[in-house]
Parts: structure tokens; C-alpha cells; sequence
């Protein structure tokens, strides 16, 4: 007797054995909703208007004048200036945050829950603030030089954060068998522990990378040329539209091999963990007589890369003579930039909304581009899309939407919708499918459902993609320059003003202003998306 | 108590067809497990019955009301099926006690019933507590309490037990049964596990190749399997090779008489013919050492399973004959190698070859 689909008995179910792994495609829907796929698409749309506006703007200049502004001597400084900072600092971060991590949550450092905190805090203060305080303080800060240590000193936690959730979440049995196997201490480190936080060390490398090609501010205090120092010149300064626009693409050229090229590094291996997925930790490290030296260590990475801006601005605030003006212009400024910040989060964090429910709820090939799209925004230092968003409502806008408010709110939005995308998929992870069907079934009608339970599991999660964007819009300076009304100031753009000025003690307050309205959000966001990476942590 | 009655059900995702045809009546107030190797739709049918998709083709009937049909899909909200998933799908941000008064009326939910399903699982005491406290077996337990709060017509178990420990499977097992059997109402319970099947339900139904192969209650089904394929897949089964002569059958084990009725296309005439011959492992006997006209081989293998043993032998048969699967009780322990002699006993079930 021949049967297509033979019955095969199981083997006796052992202890706790599940079935084959349910597919989570069998809760996603193949066939896209309408309404959903066309906000997505707008979405989508708006996001590549920067871009497109760009080759609008080189096709007018025509090919010949662009292709000549980009194979001149500047640009192959300009290349050079920006390739070599960026190896040097993304290869110090690499080292710092990764061996950072390592001791904080591998080794039984005194006082690690401390450290983990201190080490965080410098990415909530401005890269500007940063620079500020290293320029202003010793001469020799400039240049190369002193673009390496400012920047370094300012995002290695870009590095230090995925790097240490990796090493947190690590399966220690990984590094077991590899020592059971007869491997060695050091080479169980470096081909197990190191091979499988390589997906967090390369993402942590590729935010630095991008930061560094989209960096105006510090750069500018420093005397350092870079890209985006000389396509804002050429814009803002010059008004030589086509020179800014061919810098841009190379810019935008750069930014899109950096990402791609973290995408082939990081190849094809999964980093997952097998069997249960309470996580047993691994015994920390020893460091026996390494415990000074490695404190020693941690004291000055936190005196230099928090210490130094904050100390500077408090001693330069010492220093001014007081300024009754000052009082208002801190309060309004801080008002405007309240302002802009809410309605950017609000903005991107509703445009992320559609894009994260069609990447979590469903799947297909549209919705895999329409996802994949949004991240070209990644490519685009804030200054390109700035400078797009301004010359193209300036030209072809008749000037309706320049430097207005509404556009600045947008811009905003086109900068950090990648921020809010992730958080907002990270809130939807908490609202699956698979509760609202079970609230359906339990006789809730679809209202209901969204009230009682969706918004219930997301909502704390899209309250802090809002915080992530409100956050990101308070210490922004470039895009800010070149978009807002006139007038009109932020907290960054009046420090900015006062610095450009030689007015430290004028400039001071506001600089400390961004850093306290920076850094206690974002400890506690960094718990939220800690938690609910891993929520038995 | 409510029927089930599903009929000629269709369900393809893309291209995949996954259901094709499923015909099943459920009795009111029974429980029917539904058993299928992993992959063979069983949770798609499950989904269908409780809304969550839609049929392609086919009807389901629910107490003699269409809910699924031409023309028809009644969404799950207002079917009043209660459902248990797999993963038990408790919701996180609420107590146990909300999670088990979640689908009754505002003023009701914190009234006696929840109390009252809490002490029926044996939860009592635990409402304050929120699902990530809870064991596994724990949450199953509330995700059974929570579908039956809202008094439901039927109840559908996703291979509840599966995330189970061994030792708590079967307490929890006789536990839901006992619940079921109290409240009279009708449940269907889909599972890959055979033993779970046949030790739990009243009837048994076989998902094969998107259809119903067999439903039967778990006796008939063991002793009276639809063809071999099925007799291999519930418990362990001997087919062999036959020839079959006027209500008995000639096989290496002897002359065996034939269940009455249990051959399958009368047209054709196989009253006489080549037969595959089903032998279940009890109905073998063993004895150690040889014997003179009957069949001999030696052991393969033999577990032992405390409450009796398996025992694998190769016969010694001119014509080659498979590796034979005898359970026996008591008796000692037989070495790989040992001699021993087979003998079957019994009425035995044939079926025609194709």
C-alpha cells in the first residue's frame, strides 16, 4: 500500500521535548492590507525625497561640472582627512568598547554596575560639547590629533553598548565545549567569545564609522576638514550649490560602502543560543592583581571622556561674568528645542509605525524592500539632508517651506526615523500576534483588542522610540544650522553661536543644559531596550 | 453540549495545500484528539475551527450552526470557542487572575467565578501572581482556566501537554480530562504524541496527507487500524507477509485465523491471495530455546521497560523474513544471540497488497 505522506511515529517525547520548532511564518499573513501598505509606501517615499532631490540637483548642474567638482585635489583631501580618521577611530573604539565590555561583564571588577553606568553616559553628551570642552582647554587639541582623541573619546560607547549585551546574553556553553575540546583559555577568547560577539562589535563599528562621516560641529571647532565641514561651507558660506551637492554624493558613496561592507564582514552565521533560553551565567573572571591597572584604567576613560566636557563647561560657566540676557535666551532656547524635539518624535515615531508592523506582522518580498529601503536613510549624513530639504524648498518650493519650522520638524524626522524604526519594532516584539488572537478568541471585539492588549505590551515601547528621537533632536547642531528659522534659536545653535564667538562662559550653560537633559533619559532608555532584549535579566 | 461537524475542508497557504478534505464529527461533550505527525496540519485545522483563518473550501458546523462556509465566517470573537495554544499565550501585563477573567464582562471579572476556576486547576491562592512567576505546568493550567471563564461550547487544546515535563504530564493530562468531563464540554485535543492520544481521548482521529485517514475510539483503532500504514503508526506493529486461504492466513508465525470482516475491496477476489498480515507485539509468545516445527530465530535485542520488555528477533526463515518486535512480561533476561522459538496467537487483521 503506497501512501504519499507515510506516518511516522515519533520517538518516545522525552522530558520537556517540544515539537519541531512552530514556525513564526505561520503567524504572519502573506497578503499585505491595503491601507497599511500604502502609508508605508509614503512613508517610504518621503525618506528617499532627500536623495532624490540630490540627483535632481547634480542632473541640473549637469554631469560634466559635477563629475569635474568631484575628481579635483580638494576632494582627495577631503577623502583622505575623512578615511583616515575614520579607520583610526572606529579600530580605537573596536579595541576600548570591546575591552570595556569585557571587564565589566566578564570579570569581577569592583564596583562594575558603577562602571557600566559611567562608561555609557559620554554618548549623551554632544560631540560638539565634547570638542568644545577639549579645544578650549589645551591648544594642542586640533587637527588630526585632536580629532582622534575628541571622537574616540566620544563614541567608543557605541561600541562598548552592543558589544556588552552580547557578552551578557552569550550561551557559556559555547565557550565549555571549546575548553572541553582541549582549546586554550586565550584561543577559546578569541575564536569563540570574540566570534560571537563579531555581529555586535561590527554593528557597534558601522554606527561609528557613520557618525564620524556625519560629524560637522566638532570637527569645525577642531579645524579639521571633512566632508561635511566643506559641503556646509560650500552651502551655507559660499552658496555653491554644486559643489556642495558633488560633495555629497561622494559622501553619500562613502556612507553606502561602509554599509555595505559591514553587511559582507559580518557574513552568513547566526550568533543563537540552542536549548532553553534562561540564561546561565558564566562565572566572572578573576583579575587578581590586574584589578588596579584596570581600574586605574576606567578612572581615566571616565575622567577624560566625561570628565573633561563637563568639568570644562562647569569651569567656563565659573569663569563668565554673569549676563542677565542670558537667563531668557536659555529659556527660550530650551523652549523652541523642547518644541522641535516633540514634534519630530511624535512625527517619526507615527511614520515608523506602518514600516514596523508590516516588517513584524507580515512577510513577502514587498514588505522585505519597503523595510530595506528605510535604511538607505542610514547613508545620509544629516547635512546632505538638510542641505537637499533647504535647496530644494528654496528652488523648486518657491521658498514656501525654507527655513520654517515644519520643515526642520521633518528634516528631523528623515534623520532619525531609522532611531524610531528600531524602537518601535522593538515595542511591537511585545505585542505578538499570537495575544491578540487569543483576546479575539476570548470574545474581545478588535477595538478592544488594540485598547486591552496591543497598546498595553507596545505602548512603553513607542514611548521610548519617541525618547530615543526627542533625545537625538536636543543635542542636533548641523542640520539645525542650516534649516532653522531665522530668529530662532536651540539650545545647540545658541551654544553654537557663543562658541563660534570665543564666548565660553556664554556658551558654557547651554552645554551643560543638553548633557542633564540628555543623559537621564537615556540611562533609563538603556535599561528599557537592556530589558527587553533580555527580559529574565 | 455542542457537536462539531466539519466537512470537506479545504486550507492551502500559497500554493502548499495543507488541508485537503477533512471530514470529522465530534460528538457533544466529548473529547477527540486529532493525531498527526508534526507538519501534517493539525494545528491549520485547529486555527480553522477557532477563526483564525478561513476555510478554502468546505463547511464547519457548531451546534448545528454553520460558522465557516460559502458565503460564511463567523469571526472568532463571536464563536464562544475556548482556545489553549501551545505556548499557553498568557498575557504578560496582567495577573493571573485578569488573564482568567479576561474575556468575561467588566463587572464579572473579579467577581466569585474567577476564584472559582482558580481552585478548579488547582491555582488557589496564586491570582496575584503575573505569568513569568508561574512554572510551565502552571501556566497551562491558568491558559485552561482562561478558556473555560467564558463558558465556551467547545474547547481546543494545542498540544497542551507538549512543553511538559514527563512526570507532570500526566497529572496535568488527567486533571484537564477530569475538568472536561465535570463541565461537559466538547474538546478537541490535536497532539503528535500517540500515547497522549489513546490514553486521554474518547475518540482518536488520524491527520493523514490532509485528510482524516481514521477516527475511532482508541480500542478500534489499535486493534482495527484502517491499513498498515496507520497500524505502524499506532503502536508497534509486525507486517508481514501472507497468504491467505478461506478465513485464515499462512504467515512464518503459523496459520493465524482472520478478523471477520476486516478485508478491504470486495470486488476483486482476494478471498484467496498474497496478504499483508498485522501482528501486534503481544500477540507473539517467546520461549527460549529451539523448538522443532515451529519458527526459531535468535535475539537482536531486548529492552527492558520494567513493567515488560521488548524483545527484537531475527527468524531464521529460508525466504528472509524482517526483524520481529515481541513484548513480553515476566521472564528473564534474554542475551543478544540467545535462542528462541515464536509462536502467534490470535485473530489477526490482513490486508489486501496494492
Amino acid at each position: 500500500m503506497t501512501t504519499s505522506q507515510t506516518l511516522r511515529r515519533p520517538g518516545p517525547s522525552s522530558p520537556g521535548q517540544a515539537p519541531a520548532a512552530r514556525p513564526a511564518v505561520r503567524a504572519r499573513r502573506t497578503r499585505l492590507p491595503v491601507a497599511l501598505t500604502a502609508a508605508g509606501f509614503a512613508v517610504a517615499a518621503v525618506l528617499m525625497l532627500p536623495l532624490v532631490f540630490l540627483l535632481i540637483e547634480a542632473r541640473g548642474a549637469g554631469a560634466a561640472a559635477v563629475t569635474d567638482l568631484i575628481f579635483r585635489r580638494l576632494t582627495a583631501d577631503l577623502l583622505w582627512n575623512t578615511v583616515r580618521l575614520t579607520v583610526v577611530v572606529t579600530a580605537l573604539c573596536a579595541v576600548i568598547g570591546t575591552a570595556a565590555a569585557w571587564c565589566v561583564e566578564r570579570t569581577n571588577l569592583p564596583g562594575r554596575r558603577v562602571w557600566a553606568v559611567l562608561v555609557v553616559v559620554p554618548l549623551a553628551i554632544p560631540d560638539f560639547v565634547v570638542s568644545f570642552g577639549w579645544a578650549s582647554l589645551w591648544t594642542w587639541v586640533q587637527g588630526f590629533r585632536g580629532a582622534v582623541v575628541v571622537m574616540t573619546l566620544a563614541v567608543y560607547p557605541l561600541v562598548y553598548l552592543p558589544v556588552a549585551a552580547s557578552l551578557r546574553a552569550a550561551d557559556p556553553g559555547q565557550e565549555e565545549v571549546a575548553r572541553s575540546l582541549g582549546v586554550g583559555r586565550v584561543r577559546t577568547f578569541v575564536r569563540v567569545t570574540l566570534a560571537q560577539a563579531r555581529g555586535a562589535i561590527l554593528g557597534g563599528c558601522l554606527l561609528v564609522a557613520l557618525v564620524l562621516l556625519a560629524e560637522y560641529g566638532a570637527f569645525e571647532i577642531l579645524g579639521y576638514q571633512t566632508f561635511t565641514t566643506e559641503i556646509f561651507t560650500e552651502f551655507s558660506v559660499s552658496f555653491s550649490v554644486p559643489a556642495a551637492c558633488a560633495l555629497s554624493l561622494v559622501l553619500v558613496a562613502l556612507s553606502l560602502l561602509v554599509l555595505a561592507g559591514e553587511g559582507m564582514l559580518r557574513g552568513g552565521g547566526r550568533v543563537s543560543r540552542s536549548g532553553p533560553l534562561a540564561p546561565r551565567q558564566m562565572p566572572p573572571q578573576r583579575l587578581g592583581r590586574a584589578t588596579l591597572p584596570v581600574l586605574a584604567g576606567f578612572g581615566l576613560l571616565t575622567a577624560l571622556a566625561l570628565g573633561v566636557p563637563v568639568g570644562a563647561s562647569i569651569y567656563w560657566m565659573a569663569e563668565r561674568s554673569s549676563h542677565a540676557i542670558l537667563g531668557v535666551s536659555l529659556a527660550s532656547a530650551a523652549l523652541h528645542t523642547a518644541g522641535y524635539a516633540a514634534s519630530a518624535g511624535a512625527l517619526a515615531t507615527l511614520a515608523a509605525l506602518p514600516i514596523a508592523l508590516l516588517a513584524i506582522r507580515y512577510t513577502g518580498r514587498v514588505r522585505y524592500f519597503l523595510e530595506r529601503s528605510t535604511y538607505l536613510v542610514l547613508a545620509m549624513p544629516g547635512v546632505v539632508i538638510a542641505f537637499a530639504l533647504a535647496y530644494f524648498s528654496e528652488r523648486y518650493g518657491s521658498g514656501l517651506l525654507y527655513q520654517s519650522a515644519p520643515l526642520l520638524v521633518i528634516c528631523y524626522s528623515i534623520m532619525f526615523f531609522p532611531l524610531a524604526l528600531v524602537g518601535v519594532k522593538a515595542s511591537l516584539a511585545r505585542a505578538p500576534v499570537s495575544l491578540d488572537e487569543m483576546a479575539r478568541s476570548l470574545g474581545q471585539r478588535r477595538l478592544a483588542v488594540l485598547w486591552r492588549v496591543t497598546l498595553r505590551l507596545a505602548g512603553p515601547g513607542l514611548v521610548a522610540a519617541f525618547c530615543l528621537v526627542f533625545l537625538s533632536v536636543v543635542t542636533e547642531l548641523t542640520a539645525t544650522l542650516l534649516l532653522i528659522p531665522t530668529g530662532v534659536q536651540t539650545l545647540a545653535t545658541q551654544f553654537w553661536a557663543y562658541e563660534q564667538n570665543l564666548a565660553y562662559g556664554q556658551a558654557a550653560p547651554f552645554a551643560l543644559v543638553m548633557i542633564a537633559v540628555a543623559a537621564l533619559p537615556s540611562y533609563v532608555l538603556g535599561r528599557f531596550f537592556d530589558r527587553s532584549a533580555h527580559p529574565d535579566g | 453540549m455542542t457537536q462539531l461537524v466539519v466537512s470537506g475542508l479545504h486550507k492551502a497557504f500559497g500554493d502548499h495545500p495543507v488541508l485537503t478534505g477533512v471530514d470529522l464529527e465530534v460528538p457533544a461533550g466529548s473529547l477527540t484528539a486529532i493525531l498527526g505527525p508534526s507538519g501534517s496540519g493539525k494545528t491549520t485545522l485547529l486555527r480553522v475551527l477557532a477563526g483564525f483563518e478561513r476555510a478554502d473550501a468546505g463547511t464547519v458546523t457548531i451546534g448545528g450552526a454553520v460558522v465557516d462556509g460559502p458565503g460564511v465566517h463567523l469571526p472568532p470573537e463571536r464563536r464562544r470557542i475556548g482556545y489553549v495554544p501551545q505556548e499557553g499565550s498568557l498575557f504578560p501585563h496582567l495577573t493571573v487572575a485578569a488573564n482568567i477573567g479576561f474575556g468575561l464582562p467588566a463587572r464579572q471579572r473579579r467577581g466569585p467565578a474567577t476564584s472559582r476556576l482558580l481552585d478548579a486547576v488547582g491555582l488557589a491562592g496564586l491570582g496575584q501572581r503575573y505569568p513569568h512567576q508561574l512554572s510551565g505546568g502552571q501556566q497551562q493550567r491558568v491558559a485552561l482556566a482562561r478558556a473555560l471563564a467564558i463558558e465556551p461550547k467547545i474547547v481546543l487544546l494545542d498540544e497542551p501537554f507538549a512543553s511538559l515535563d514527563a512526570h507532570l504530564r500526566a497529572s496535568v493530562r488527567a486533571d484537564v480530562q477530569a475538568l472536561l468531563a465535570k463541565t461537559g464540554i466538547t474538546g478537541v485535543l490535536v497532539t503528535h504524541d500517540q500515547d497522549e492520544a489513546l490514553s486521554t481521548a474518547d475518540r482518536v482521529a488520524v491527520l493523514r496527507d490532509g485528510r482524516i485517514a481514521q477516527c475511532d475510539a482508541p480500542q478500534d483503532l489499535y486493534d482495527r487500524p484502517a491499513d498498515a500504514d496507520i497500524a505502524r503508526f499506532i503502536g508497534d506493529a509486525n507486517l508481514l507477509e501472507g497468504v491467505l486461504d478461506a478465513g485464515t492466513v499462512d504467515t512464518i508465525l503459523g496459520r493465524l485465523p482472520v478478523e471477520p470482516g476486516c478485508l478491504a475491496s470486495p470486488g476483486s477476489s482476494r478471498a484467496n491471495g498474497r496478504v499483508t498480515v498485522l501482528i501486534r507485539p503481544e500477540q507473539v509468545e517467546l520461549r527460549p530455546g529451539g523448538g522443532a516445527d515451529e519458527l526459531t530465530g535468535h535475539v537482536v535485542s531486548y529492552g527492558y521497560h520494567g513493567h515488560d520488555a521488548v524483545v527484537h528477533v531475527r527468524p531464521e526463515h529460508d525466504g528472509g523474513a524482517p526483524v520481529i518486535v515481541v513484548r513480553t512480561v515476566g521472564g528473564g533476561q534474554l542475551p543478544p544471540g540467545a535462542a528462541v522459538t515464536l509462536r502467534a496467537r490470535g485473530p489477526v487483521l490482513a490486508w489486501p497488497h496494492t
